[in-house]
């Protein structure tokens, strides 16, 4: 991740550290008798099915909840899980005008670079606003963050089409170790980290480390700093295509780059000889590695249940090592669970906050420049994360930014953003401030919620004049922060 | 700092948010709990003694500027005495300040007879020479895991090494060891998308990226009915985003104050027009407008060089010329306020000695501080120089850490921060003063 921008040091924030475990308690203890706290998360309690939704989607569009509580909540993961629906034609036909994904990836070259990322974070938008396969949706959304690339690298935003269609939305809800492989084959993520220079005799390491800290094992996984070395030696040679009248910007494999020398990875021998085989077979001991089933269980628990996932790590692991890495079968009973429809709320991240207003009012977007600038505003400029972990998912890493989502919200409301438009005669009739709050608030028993209400009724009194304000408050509401 | 933030009590909103707002120290110690209450672990802010420092202590403006992604000390203060700097970068290192092979642009800056500053960091000479800005060398934290996160992480939380130990920020500690002269919202800011997590726990810390910009963008004269709107909203409910709205309301109320459009540099001061840049002129617009800050974050990316660092041409030359012209516009703006400011520029780890295949370095240990400011005694290298060849760099390649990053800090926050309760601050360290900074 050289190369990285002037822009960037803004999106440099919290570099997750998991909360840690502390001794010497009983001042702790005294301290809470002392006081009455409340916790990091707000009280109430939010309706059952409207969590199961806001997990599994963007945010729970007009009537969904409902229709959701009568088609029971097992066929309703069970057809997201599929992911098999054919995309409505309108949505199909904004992607098919989205030149990066209809052009070979050296030719996209011709476009200037913000054009690229203007197109890819369209996508993004529209998919996750307007898909049908909502769950589908959302593990892209985890896998783009876990395989993360920073399209302002080198050239990387011009492969980075290719890699989203091949690497994370071919396998989001497929099989984890051949996710893997794509990726490790992907020009844009060679290019990332730096594995396109990875040569004999000076190896880069970039890749190797993130491979194993990130992609797989995770930083407490048990590799060493000579396991590092030695899994870049694996890697020499692994580049892309620069000849002329070549397929330019594939993967290929320069024999005469590798080390071919024997290789001590993780406890198993990587005999002299191998060539291109040396770094598959890395890839192999790396897929199946308990410390990998343990990483990848841990964030998805987290990405699913908020703070209650480390009950559900250990199983989810075994899945993993039990199923080769499957996908759905690993996150299906998580999702059918209790738990889930009783786990605390999360924090939505700025891509969530705004694909879940939109799906709440309906608004029609055509996911352009105008409503990036507040995604990036808002802290989350899509493929534009420079560090390979990805977008941090701990609520820390958002308090900072509440004024560009009541900002958003604002512009949201009032119809000032443009290319994005809320029909609000179309979507509160009877100027009923119930119905207003029941689109972007599930019941819930929180005295926050009467103030709310309360302000709408205040705001609507107004008569239409009043939506942009009732509007938004309600997304601008801290109730409408969580998912 | 000035006490009249408080003439904002004429303001109704403000009047309302000094109500809502639970006092300082709960806020803290419930931000505290609520870490805890769904993780199962324990935040470390409740478990401060709470016997604060008075709060008309003197004390400098901390100005933290971490340089994200492991910046190359070697090639940044580089040792041009040692062969082994050569031998070990035929093609990145910097010639020394002597050899007439090279331009002078292209040589090092000689410090002292055996370090050089990079050619790239001229505008800091001066202050460096004036005595007003000191070198640290083979100084970093504990960590080996040569992991971003783990190293960032464990600088940030204060600790040796990232594992065990509260996982509030060090900064985040020493304000709620500290007393704050006005309990202004803006005792901390972070010039950045997202709060660091040095910072992390702390009440009274924000994160922004312009002040001009932080302001409700609805219609001017609603600002006010909706802020207040959103005050109902928010003070209902004590977590995190209930706390972190409040927040932002105080903040945007005492921003009411400033027009930071209209700020002007001193002493003919040229600010780049980089994110860093603008941070430090924003920084300097606060400090002079006597809103209490006391802490200010800054983030400069850029220094993960595994490809094409180039040496007096490339990536790390483009961030330093940033580095340096920023830097050197703020403390020339401040002017003899520096005497008042202590700026620490520090990063997560350094880089290989020997370069890569790809004219970058790989991940490291020990890199360089710089500390800045009235109080520093500068005009010096401090370093317990480990040396370069192969059988003083450790297993890797290389460079060992000899002066722990926590032995700096410590010396900021007691010196120059008037802390004495380094203990809390850095929990279970024992620091040896470097002897770098004047007390107050």
């Amino acid at each position: 991740m050289s190369g990285v921008s002037r822009r960037d040091c803004l999106r440099i924030g919290l570099m997750g550290s998991a909360a840690s475990a502390l001794g010497g308690c009983a001042k702790l203890a005294n301290h809470f008798v002392e006081h009455q706290y409340d916790s990091a998360l707000p009280a109430g309690k939010t309706d059952e099915t409207a969590r199961l939704v806001q997990r599994l989607t963007f945010g729970p569009r007009p009537g969904e909840i409902a229709a959701v509580q009568s088609m029971g909540r097992i066929t309703y993961v069970d057809s997201l899980i599929r992911a098999d629906e054919k995309e409505d034609m309108r949505l199909q036909f904004l992607l098919n005008r989205l030149d990066v994904f209809q052009m070979d990836p050296y030719d996209t070259q011709d476009l200037p670079e913000r054009e690229v990322l203007r197109q890819l974070q369209m996508a993004a938008i529209l998919r996750a606003a307007y898909g049908k396969n909502q769950l589908h949706e959302r593990m892209v959304d985890f896998w783009t963050n876990h395989f993360n690339i920073y399209g302002r690298k080198g050239l990387a935003a011009f492969r980075k089409a290719t890699d989203e269609t091949n690497v994370i939305r071919k396998h989001a809800l497929g099989s984890f170790p051949e996710m893997l492989k794509a990726s490790a084959h992907s020009p844009a993520m060679l290019i990332y980290l730096d594995n396109q220079s990875n040569v004999s005799g000076r190896a880069n390491e970039n890749y190797a480390r993130e491979i194993m800290e990130l992609h797989t094992m995770g930083v407490k996984g048990g590799y060493s700093q000579k396991d590092v070395q030695e899994v870049a030696r694996c890697f020499t040679g692994w580049t892309i295509e620069r000849r002329f009248l070549h397929h330019r910007w594939a993967y290929i494999f320069e024999e005469e780059k590798h080390d071919n020398g024997v290789k001590h990875v993780l406890g198993h021998t990587i005999p002299a000889g191998g060539g291109k085989q040396d770094a598959e077979h890395v890839l192999e001991i790396l897929a199946n590695h308990p410390a990998t089933a343990h990483h990848l269980a841990t964030k998805l628990c987290t990405y699913f249940l908020g703070a209650d996932g480390e009950k559900w790590v250990d199983r989810t692991a075994q899945t993993y090592l039990n199923s080769k890495g499957d996908i759905p079968s690993m996150i299906r009973p998580i999702l059918v669970s209790d738990d889930l429809m009783n786990s605390p709320p999360i924090l939505k991240r700025p891509f969530d906050y705004i694909v879940s207003s939109i799906r709440a009012l309906e608004a029609d977007t055509d996911g352009g420049e105008a409503i990036q600038t507040h995604l990036a505003a808002l802290g989350e400029p899509l493929y534009q994360w420079p560090m390979p972990d990805g977008y941090p998912s701990n609520t820390g890493a958002w308090t900072g930014t509440m004024l560009p989502r009541w900002n958003f919200a604002y512009q949201l409301a009032s119809n000032t953003i443009r290319g994005t438009e809320v029909n609000w005669p179309e979507l509160v009739r009877e100027n009923n401030p119930e119905k207003l709050f029941e689109l972007t608030h599930a019941r819930r028993a929180g005295s926050q919620d009467r103030v709310l209400l309360q302000k709408l009724t205040q705001e609507m009194s107004h008569g239409t004049k009043g939506y942009e304000g009732a509007g938004f408050l309600c997304l601008a509401s801290p109730s409408f922060q969580w998912r | 700092m000035s006490q009249d933030w408080f003439s904002c009590t004429e303001n109704k909103l403000w009047q309302a948010l000094q109500q809502a707002k639970p006092t300082r120290r709960n806020l803290l110690l419930g931000a505290g709990f609520s870490l805890a209450a769904w993780a199962g672990t324990r935040s470390s802010l409740a478990e401060l003694k709470v016997s604060k420092v008075g709060k008309n202590r003197p004390h400098d403006v901390l100005v933290n500027v971490f340089l994200r992604g492991g910046a190359d000390g070697l090639n940044i203060v580089a040792p041009y005495f040692e062969d082994a700097y050569y031998r070990k970068r035929p093609n990145l290192s910097i010639a020394s300040p002597k050899d007439r092979r090279s331009g002078v642009a292209a040589r090092l800056l000689d410090l002292d007879g055996k370090f050089g500053l990079h050619p790239s960091l001229a505008p800091l000479l001066n202050f460096y020479r004036e005595g007003k800005l000191a070198c640290l060398h083979a100084c970093g934290s504990q960590d080996a895991t040569r992991s971003h996160f783990e190293a960032m992480a464990a600088v940030e939380r204060g600790l040796a090494a990232e594992g065990p130990g509260p996982a509030s920020g060090w900064i985040a500690r020493h304000m709620a060891l500290t007393e704050s002269p006005t309990d202004s919202p803006l005792r901390a800011v972070a010039f950045s998308g997202t709060l660091p997590d040095m910072l992390r726990g702390a009440a009274n810390a924000v994160a922004l990226e312009s002040l001009a910009d932080f302001k409700l963008n609805t219609p001017e004269d609603k600002q006010i009915h909706f802020e207040k709107a959103l005050l109902d909203l928010y003070k209902g409910d004590k977590d995190e985003v209930a706390h972190a709205g409040q927040e932002t309301l105080a903040v945007l109320s005492s921003l009411r104050k400033i027009d930071p459009k209209s700020y002007q540099p001193s002493n003919g001061a040229k600010y780049p027009t980089s994110d860093l840049g603008n941070g430090l002129r924003q920084t300097a617009c606060l400090i002079r407008a006597n809103l209490g800050l006391e802490i200010a974050s800054l983030d400069r990316t850029g220094w993960d060089t595994h490809f094409a660092q180039g040496s007096t041409v490339g990536i790390l030359p483009l961030a330093l010329d940033d580095l340096g012209q920023s830097l050197a516009a703020f403390a020339t703006d401040m002017g003899s306020d520096m005497n008042h400011v202590t700026v620490v520029v520090m990063t997560e780890f350094g880089r290989r000695v020997a370069e890569n295949s790809s004219l970058g370095t790989d991940h490291g240990r020990a890199s360089f501080m710089m500390l800045m400011g009235g109080g520093t005694m500068g005009g010096q290298i401090y370093s317990k120089w480990p040396g370069l060849e192969d059988h003083q760099l450790d297993e890797t390649g290389d460079l060992r850490v000899t002066t722990d990053y926590r032995d700096v800090l410590s010396e900021v926050v007691k010196n120059r921060m008037r802390n004495d309760n380094l203990s809390e601050v850095f929990v279970g360290y024992q620091p040896q003063p470097v002897g770098l900074t004047k007390p107050i």
